[in-house]
């Protein structure tokens, strides 16, 4: 088999969209991502965690809006969300969800090898390593790469459920 | 609007036709193939089809002949005929026949003469030989008309999907509608209007659509009333009335559940024993009534029976022992009050409760299911003659009347369903007991809360209450579920309106509080909360 060939079949090329929370930079897979959009009304929803933002009307699909800055606790004092924000769309299984960013998220096409396994300094940062592919190092830049799927299992989002719910959903199906 | 006689005619007809058309398929695959087992099977099975429904729509001649055919080719299948010789031609003409008797009654003619066909059948099952008529085949070919239904099935899903779309365009029929009075060109706001017109009788129609008859579940009670009575040694007579309301046909498929599980508990535990009525000086014939209604926009089914009644003091006791009630407290409930434990999960499972209230084996899964349509289920009894159970339905899933409000500047919408009346009060019509707020409405005491606090506390109970907090004139909701009331606080009354309610998204549609949400006019998302579950959470977190 010729090198070339071998090398580009190891090495795929990947598209990230690279976006800013807190001082870091993280990129999701592109194909994860449904549309970025300015972010719009949201309606608070009671009785979820702070950092679900609420509900959005994104061209008649009502999705969740959250924020990562305020679920990794990566937001410095007094640095609140603009104004005018961006809300990328996310597939994850079985419905889309909103994540809130404070740039315009851009694209990145990078190769597959330069991203590596999480090194353990990873554990310094707020997020829990088994959402992590990896960490991509270009030039100065390092971005962690996000698997988006497993952060926005519902378990996951559930996790922070409020406790003493009225009737939690368990309850119900037990009847 | 067609008259039902006339609807059930053209469903018969419809299938008839679709049953003569596949017996003519099969028929032609077992002249073939003479011993065709599944083609054999079929043609019995749809003959005896043709049969019942013939039989219950009064068409006896159809019945008559279908019967014929089905006896002679049970026989054939079972192997005591063989589908050879005259057989063959007898058994084609009885098909031909079956066909023209069914066009007869599309086009409300008069039935054909069939008494030379079944006196031929006749013969082929006493194992003599029919009298075949000279063939006239030409002349036959030459009148036969090819059929088409002027009915079509259609699956469901369709229907849904439909309904789904509908209420996205009445959400955008109201953008329009709004957009259209703000920028207010006269010629922009007719075609808004004209589109909201149509768009309502699409809604509408695709509503009436899904509309069945409450007949088509009630039809199968017969039979299970006849079991269940057998398995539980009772005798019970069961009457039906209301069969020709009409409801959506997933509502229909939602209650058919609870509707068994009332029936089932009718029996078991509501009825005595015949020796048991005598005793107690009744006929001792159970009976049952099973009967639906329509009510303003709502369907009213109900299961009642003349058995024993519920013992409310065994309920209020059991509501004590379980915690769900402080003893004082419980002392106090009035009968209704009591009655609406028994929808309490967990309260029912207990199997002594069944044993001494005779009543409430799994009621709370009937209320959830009612719960889930926005419905109410109520409950009456007298001890000794009775109980009713009472399922208030809507009769359309997609639309529910709602009344609109604000809060923190946010619209929401509380179903109508679960709405009793809202009221202006002003903070000398508060009492405050134990940390609660009261107030008299309609001479009953009504907790008050602030949906505020009652929404935004977090976990902990809700702080007392003091008379300090209300300032000024306090609108309030008050709902209604399971026999209690509660008073809600909200900022402002907006509206009433009719909302289609998109079901929560994933993953927060485990917050049992929001039954769903809705998209306003104004393009705005607007929260629609659940009574239940708000209920539950007052309940809960009372201070």
């Amino acid at each position: 088999m010729p090198e070339s060939e071998k090398s580009a079949k190891q090495d795929p090329i990947i598209q990230l969209i690279v976006f800013r929370l807190g001082e870091e930079e993280y990129g999701i897979r592109i194909e994860q991502v449904k549309e970025v959009t300015i972010t719009p009304e949201i309606a608070r929803m009671p009785k979820t965690p702070p950092f679900v933002k609420g509900i959005a009307n994104l061209r008649g699909d009502i999705i969740a809006v959250i924020d990562l800055e305020e679920r990794f606790r990566l937001r410095s004092a007094g640095q609140e969300m603009p104004a005018v924000s961006y809300t990328m769309a996310i597939e994850a299984k079985e419905y889309t969800i909103g994540i809130m960013v404070r740039e315009v998220p851009q694209p990145l096409s990078i190769a597959q090898s330069i991203i590596e396994k999480a090194p353990e300094f990873i554990q310094d940062i707020n997020i829990h390593d088994k959402y992590i592919e990896g960490i991509a190092k270009i030039d100065s830049r390092i971005i962690v790469v996000l698997d988006m799927l497993k952060l926005l299992t519902p378990s996951e989002i559930m996790q922070l459920q409020p406790k003493g719910e009225s009737s939690p959903a368990g309850s119900r199906t037990q009847a | 609007m067609k008259s039902r006689e006339q609807e059930y005619r053209e469903i018969f007809m419809s299938e008839a036709l679709e049953y003569y058309d596949a017996m003519s398929r099969h028929i032609s695959e077992l002249e073939r193939s003479p011993t065709d087992e599944s083609a054999l099977n079929e043609l019995f099975r749809l003959m005896h089809n043709l049969k019942s429904n013939a039989r219950a729509m009064g068409y006896t001649p159809i019945g008559e002949v279908a019967h014929h055919m089905e006896t002679i080719f049970g026989l054939i299948r079972d192997k005591e005929k063989a589908f050879t010789g005259s057989v063959v031609p007898v058994l084609f003409k009885g098909i031909d026949t079956i066909g023209e008797m069914v066009r007869a009654v599309g086009a409300n003619e008069d039935l054909p003469d069939v008494v030379h066909l079944t006196a031929n059948l006749d013969r082929l099952v006493q194992g003599e030989e029919p009298i075949l008529e000279p063939e006239t085949t030409d002349d036959e070919d030459a009148t036969r008309k090819l059929e088409l239904s002027d009915l079509v099935y259609i699956q469901v899903k369709k229907l849904d999907h439909l309904m789904n779309l509908v209420g996205e365009l009445i959400i955008d029929r109201d953008r329009v509608l709004t957009l259209s009075q703000e920028i207010g060109n006269p010629a922009l706001i007719a075609a808004a209007a004209h589109l909201s017109r149509i768009a309502d009788e699409l809604q509408y129609s695709v509503m009436d659509a899904r509309l069945v008859g409450v007949g088509s579940l009630f039809s199968k009670f017969p039979r299970v009333v006849r079991d269940v009575a057998m398995a539980e040694k009772k005798d019970v007579e069961l009457t039906m009335t209301g069969e020709d309301i009409q409801i959506d046909r997933n509502i229909l498929q939602i209650i058919t559940d609870a509707l068994l599980h009332l029936v089932r508990n009718a029996i078991g535990h509501g009825l005595e024993t015949p020796a048991e009525r005598v005793a107690a000086g009744k006929p001792a014939q159970g009976h049952l009534l099973l009967s639906a209604q329509t009510e303003r926009d709502d369907v009213l089914v109900q299961v009642r029976d003349d058995g024993r009644g519920i013992n409310v003091e065994s309920v209020r006791r059991k509501a004590v022992e379980r915690g769900l009630v402080a003893a004082n407290v419980a002392a106090t409930l009035d009968d209704n009050a009591v009655r609406a434990f028994l929808f309490e999960p967990g309260f029912s499972m207990a199997k002594e409760v069944t044993e001494i209230s005779g009543r409430g084996v799994g009621l709370d899964v009937v209320k959830l299911a009612i719960d889930s349509l926005g419905g109410q289920l109520r409950v009456d009894s007298v001890l000794g003659q009775g109980t009713t159970f009472t399922l208030v339905l809507p009769t359309s899933i997609a639309v529910k009347g709602a009344l609109l409000f604000q809060l923190d500047q946010r619209n929401y919408a509380i179903p109508l369903m679960h709405t009793d009346s809202v009221v202006s009060l002003l903070p000398e019509n508060f009492n405050v007991v134990g940390g609660m707020l009261l107030t008299r409405i309609q001479d009953e005491n009504v907790p008050v809360v602030s949906l505020r606090r009652l929404l935004h506390n977090g976990d902990g109970p809700l702080p007392p209450a003091v008379r300090t907090d209300l300032e000024g004139r306090q609108d309030i909701i008050i709902v209604n579920y399971n026999n209690r009331r509660l008073g809600l606080i909200v900022d402002r009354f907006l509206r009433q309106q009719d909302i289609v309610v998109k079901p929560m998204s994933k993953p927060l549609d485990t917050i049992d509080l929001f039954g769903g949400v809705t998209l306003l006019g104004s393009g705005q998302v607007c929260l629609v909360l659940d009574v239940p579950a708000l209920t539950r959470l007052f309940l809960a977190k009372r201070p």
